[in-house]
């Protein structure tokens, strides 16, 4: 008897399973390599919370067809990156690869990508150059030059002439600096002192001395998000820096959605990046309600999970360009290029070189209601890298 | 001049606070590898587990600073004697490659449990009002928190040198560091002595992840961020040695500060740079008598 029914039950499972088949619409597969494990997972959780929103808001079908994402966790090793996108390519078939967090990741799949002819983008690698590793890459996070370069103007705006860096000794941190350097100077500022960080470093007391012994107006910063801003920024507001000069970060340190992290001495650090979570326009307002709804109150706007969202829209696009065709990648890749629409961090144009030029925010952490805040003070209209 | 003096004050202050808080957690490896001879790696996750309970005590149940800090150091030397019983005890025998592998592995479970009890971010700690403040030595300004973990430390150490120069138990520990077979046929209770040392030193290495937490904050990796600091300490402590890891947890707390200071971009090397130096020049350990081979 019951084994019958067993029978009976697979049969009608089974069947179910077969019709459904035959009758679902037509999918196009998209990967999506990011830090789902490993010490870069908060920036997988933000991807996944951004896609999940765009798909809220857009729905899953483009140009007739369902969108299918694979994920694959990288965990920030750029070889398993390369790994896992030709995997995707070759077994899984996708026809579009995005994600990609790390900057050595980006240029570790750029080969795979080029042989296998597949657009890829970004949704928040920050290096120079990356647009030059591959034909197919279409950048949808930023360049870090550009926030290097807003930083050192909003300083020269507010009439800061000695300036102090100290950023993480890696690529990311010496291109900001190096952007910030140069556009500092050539707008009449000084250099007063500069520090490489090891990435390694425990204790940054010593680099919040030494930037005090300097006696700059403004200190520019870039230390990762995590731990290594969070010992920073404390240390620099246990020296009694953030309200004495100007404190501005160009890395990401203090999103809102980190903030906290942060004890109170933070109350006053300025910062400059290409998105900001308190922006005042309906589709980001909205964008943050949905976090906040779905995920809590501290799932706020970042980089990662805007990258994400304003990722799938350019992916989608490449694949609405190529509807009722078959996937022809030079043609999608073209197809985005003098693209410009309004994403969640503000009107954005794809260029011809494929990098973004796009709005820069000056930001400063206050309390509001009680509650830290980045607010914006400062916009910073259309910049290309 | 006053540049200067300010310079020392603060390589001083800073390097002798940074020094104390390793102190405080290598002194428990030093006495679990010395004693037990166990290459104990998963240390540096009994500190962690410490930073964590206390700061969880302290922002989901209001308790006050010290004695949050307190009440996680006892969890966590209860908690080891339980870890001690269930996984350790294999280990005194093992050749030291399986003991590695063993302790590697169980750093690998706190990192994944702590991952899922409270996320892959920094966990934040904060500093009570009376330790916020900075406070005017004259040449140089520091941290309320600072001086008051210089002088918590200062004291838990004096009891430790107490507990080991002046009390039997202290001399049991000794005799078993240097001679084993030779304590238990006298009649120490050795294996006793054993559970008892470890959670001596897990419970001092969750102070100094309590304590420090502010200074060192706490991440998931906390077990491997800073093992090879502890390690460094021990290495250049020599076996057992518990005086000598004060001293030389201090040499390394101001060696990197005054690193960081003074060469910013080569701080990364300075301590290896000490290590090297001084493994060529005291294989045995800085402080330790050499004796008569």
């Amino acid at each position: 008897m019951t084994r019958a029914l067993r029978e009976a039950a697979w049969t009608l499972v089974l069947s179910g399973m077969l019709t459904s088949g035959s009758i679902a619409q037509e999918t196009i597969k998209v990967g999506i390599i990011g830090e789902f494990t490993g010490s870069f997972a908060t920036s997988g959780e933000s991807y996944r919370q951004g896609i999940d929103a765009y798909f809220a808001k857009n729905g899953d079908v483009v140009a007739g067809k369902k969108l299918e994402l694979i994920y694959r966790d990288a965990a920030g090793k750029p070889g398993d990156a390369a790994r896992l996108a030709e995997e995707l390519v070759v077994n899984e078939g996708v026809k579009v690869i995005g994600g990609l967090t790390l900057s050595s990741e980006v240029a570790a799949v750029a080969p795979v990508m080029t042989d296998a002819k597949t657009p890829f983008t970004s949704f928040s690698a920050a290096a120079p150059g990356l647009a030059a590793k591959s034909p197919y890459f279409v950048r949808a996070g930023q360049d870090v030059r550009a926030s290097g370069q807003a930083a050192a103007r909003s300083a020269l705006k507010n009439g800061k002439r000695h300036a102090y860096t100290a950023v993480s000794d890696y690529v990311a941190g010496q291109q900001a600096e190096e952007a910030f350097t140069a556009e500092f100077k050539a707008g009449g500022g000084e250099i007063v002192g500069q520090d490489r960080i090891p990435l390694s470093t425990v204790d940054y007391a010593p680099y919040a001395e030494r930037i005090a012994n300097a006696n700059p107006d403004v200190v520019q910063i870039f230390v990762p998000t995590g731990a290594p801003a969070v010992s920073m920024l404390q240390a620099i507001g246990a020296r009694g820096l953030m309200k004495k000069i100007m404190v501005i970060g160009t890395g990401a340190e203090a999103e809102d959605n980190d903030l906290h992290l942060f004890n109170d001495s933070i109350d006053g650090y300025y910062s400059v990046m290409y998105m900001t979570a308190q922006l005042d326009t309906p589709l980001n307002k909205w964008f943050r309600e949905y976090l906040v709804g779905k995920f809590g109150a501290e799932a706020l706007p970042n980089p990662h999970s805007v990258g994400a969202y304003d990722g799938m829209t350019i992916i989608a696009r490449m694949i609405e360009s190529q509807a009722g065709k078959q996937f022809d990648a030079d043609a999608a890749v073209a197809s985005v290029l003098g693209y410009s629409f309004e994403g969640l961090r503000g009107p954005m144009k794809i260029n011809d070189d494929r990098e973004l030029t796009q709005n820069y925010y000056l930001r400063q952490v206050q309390k509001v209601d009680g509650r830290l805040e980045n607010v914006l003070l400062e916009t910073f209209p259309n910049i290309k890298p | 001049m006053l540049g200067e003096m300010s310079s020392i004050a603060f390589i001083i202050l800073y390097g002798v606070s940074y020094g104390l808080v390793l102190a405080l957690i290598a002194i428990g490896l030093v006495v679990t590898m010395g004693l037990m001879r166990v290459t104990n790696l998963a240390h540096g996750a009994f500190a962690a587990i410490g930073g964590y309970l206390s700061t969880g005590l302290m922002v989901k149940g209001g308790v006050p600073f010290p004695l949050a800090v307190l009440a996680a150091s006892l969890v966590v030397a209860l908690f080891s004697i339980a870890v001690e019983r269930a996984f350790y005890v294999y280990l005194y025998t093992a050749p030291e490659l399986e003991q590695v592998l063993l302790t590697i592995g169980l750093d690998f479970i706190a990192i994944g449990a702590l991952t899922f009890f409270y996320g892959p971010n920094v966990y934040p700690t904060p500093l009570p009002f009376y330790l916020a403040a900075n406070v005017d030595l004259g040449i140089q300004s520091i941290q309320l928190y600072r001086l008051a973990v210089v002088a918590v430390s200062l004291l838990i150490i004096a009891a430790l040198w107490y507990m080991f120069d002046r009390t039997t138990l202290g001399a049991q520990i000794r005799a078993a560091v240097d001679n084993r077979t030779m304590a238990q046929s006298t009649g120490i209770n050795v294996s006793r002595l054993f559970s008892l040392v470890f959670a001596l030193g897990s419970g001092l290495a969750a102070l100094g992840g309590a304590l420090g937490a502010p200074m060192l904050p706490l991440e998931p990796l906390y077990p491997f961020k800073y093992l090879i600091l502890v390690l460094i300490v021990v290495a250049l402590s020599g076996f057992g040695n518990v005086k000598s890891v004060v001293g030389v947890a201090l040499l390394v707390g101001i060696v990197e500060t005054a690193g960081r200071l003074l060469f910013p971009s080569l701080s990364g090397f300075m301590i290896y740079l000490l290590l090297i130096v001084l493994m060529i020049w005291r294989r045995d350990g800085l402080f330790v008598t050499r004796r008569a081979q």
